[in-house]
């Protein structure tokens, strides 16, 4: 490598490392903005895709509720990270092959926190928020919870930051995957061709947001999609079964401060009614759905409802 | 906090023009409540309607299933949401022409209808409730 080589790498990343990581969501804004005009002009058009503007409009306060919360409650988060920091295992630094490593790590990273978050409930009552539109369009994006950092998020990258990748580097990524995971929230783009075997696209999250039976509880993916491909969560979107967005109990109710907040009001309400410890764990750290008789749906029992449906169907009648 | 006022303002601007918009190109459905609708809400839930009562502005309606239990369904701009559960979890109270149901789910506010001649299984479902 010659020296002005050099010198421009090195340029790089002191300035990755001095980025003040609020700016990357922040420059995106504009970007953000531009694509939900275009893409209500194209639903408008080609009639591909579904609007409505109420929908829109607790999307778009729950994303100006999860500003605030980013104000009042995102420097816990950091924090947070600087105090793992401290106890690091390796002083990794600033530099290429650590950058590209992050990137790979804080993706997985994010898989496993996104997975969790469908897993259990604890998790599952912060993250239910974006998935309780019965849309999916860009505004769907922006349909962000508020309680992120109270409903303690953020504890999947510190092991990034325990191993001693820089808490600047983990937030850089994790702020890059989010603006790169808001353009994926569209029902009018079809399928990538081979950008489909890596990176997670429309396509792929339409399947992670569809409540049909067949599609529930896969394609965790930040980025890439390597790694639903890898820990066997990966389902493609079939073409004779449309996705139907939302929860498996709908929402009754557009009110921002209900989306918010319903799910954790309902572990309160469970918890204080349990019978015994083992029922305030099962409520509070159960899959989304437990109870103690198992009268309730959770994944798991909606998907082998289908699954022995399917198989009934296939069994030709005496 | 303060210094972050600006940019929060100029969040507001951005939705209310976004959603100028989205009102603008309108996208404002309505789904109406009928019968057949409420028909295929029950039979996902591998059920049928014994008897139903939809409000007059067809925005909300509720049902009595095979089985006992009770359906809720309301109107949410061009899609509907629905709550099935057993009668004794429902909390209906009728005040002249006046329905309240209640479940215990924040996700799903006390649905409001007007009921011009109730019907004697609503009486039931107003006692059970109560």
């Amino acid at each position: 490598m010659t020296a002005s080589a050099t010198s421009t790498s090195d340029s790089i990343l002191t300035a990755l490392q001095a980025l003040d990581k609020d700016l990357i969501i922040t420059f995106a804004v504009p970007g953000f903005v531009l694509l939900i005009l275009i893409e209500m002009v194209v639903v408008r058009l080609s009639k591909h895709g579904r609007y409505d503007v109420k929908d829109s409009a607790t999307s778009l306060s729950m994303g100006f509720g999860n500003q605030i919360a980013g104000i009042l409650f995102g420097g816990f988060v950091i924090y947070s990270y600087f105090w793992a920091y401290q106890y690091h295992l390796f002083d990794l630094g600033w530099t290429w092959p650590v950058l590209v490593a992050c990137f790979f790590l804080e993706d997985m990273a994010y898989y496993w926190f996104h997975r969790i978050a469908h897993e259990r409930r604890f998790f599952w009552a912060s993250h239910i928020v974006h998935h309780s539109s019965q849309h999916y369009n860009l505004t769907t994006a922006l349909r962000q919870t508020w309680t992120g950092a109270l409903g303690l998020n953020f504890i999947f990258w510190l092991p990034l930051i325990y191993i001693g990748f820089p808490p600047g580097m983990v937030l850089m990524f994790s702020a890059f995957s989010l603006v790169y995971q808001f353009w994926i929230h569209t029902e009018t783009i079809g399928r990538m061709g081979p950008f489909e075997w890596v990176m997670n696209t429309p396509s792929h999250h339409r399947v992670h947001h569809a409540i049909n039976a067949r599609y529930l509880d896969a394609n965790y993916a930040g980025v890439l999609i390597i790694w639903d491909r890898l820990f066997g969560t990966f389902v493609p979107e079939d073409d004779r079964e449309l996705p139907r967005y939302g929860i498996v109990s709908q929402l009754g109710t557009f009110n921002p401060f209900r989306v918010a907040f319903h799910e954790w009001a309902g572990i309160w309400r469970d918890v204080t009614r349990a019978k015994s410890v083992r029922e305030v764990f099962g409520y509070t750290f159960g899959p989304p759905g437990w109870s103690p008789d198992g009268s309730r749906k959770t994944s798991a029992s909606i998907k082998a409802e289908w699954a022995a449906r399917q198989q009934a169907a296939a069994v030709p009648a005496e | 906090m303060i210094e972050k006022l600006p940019v929060l303002a100029g969040s507001v601007a951005v939705i209310v023009l976004m959603l100028t918009v989205a009102f603008a190109l309108g996208f404002r459905p309505k789904v109406q409540l009928n019968d057949a609708a409420l028909a295929q809400l029950a039979s996902n839930e591998g059920a049928s309607i014994e008897a139903a009562l939809i409000a007059p502005d067809a925005k909300s309606a509720l049902a009595r299933l095979t089985g006992g239990k009770i359906m809720v369904a309301r109107a949410m701009g061009g899609d509907v949401s629905a709550r099935i559960a057993p009668a004794s979890a429902v909390h209906a109270r009728l005040k002249g022409q006046k329905l309240s149901v209640q479940f215990a789910d924040v996700g799903y506010p006390p649905l409001h209808m007007k009921v011009q001649t109730p019907p004697a299984w609503l009486a039931d479902l107003v006692g059970e409730g109560r």
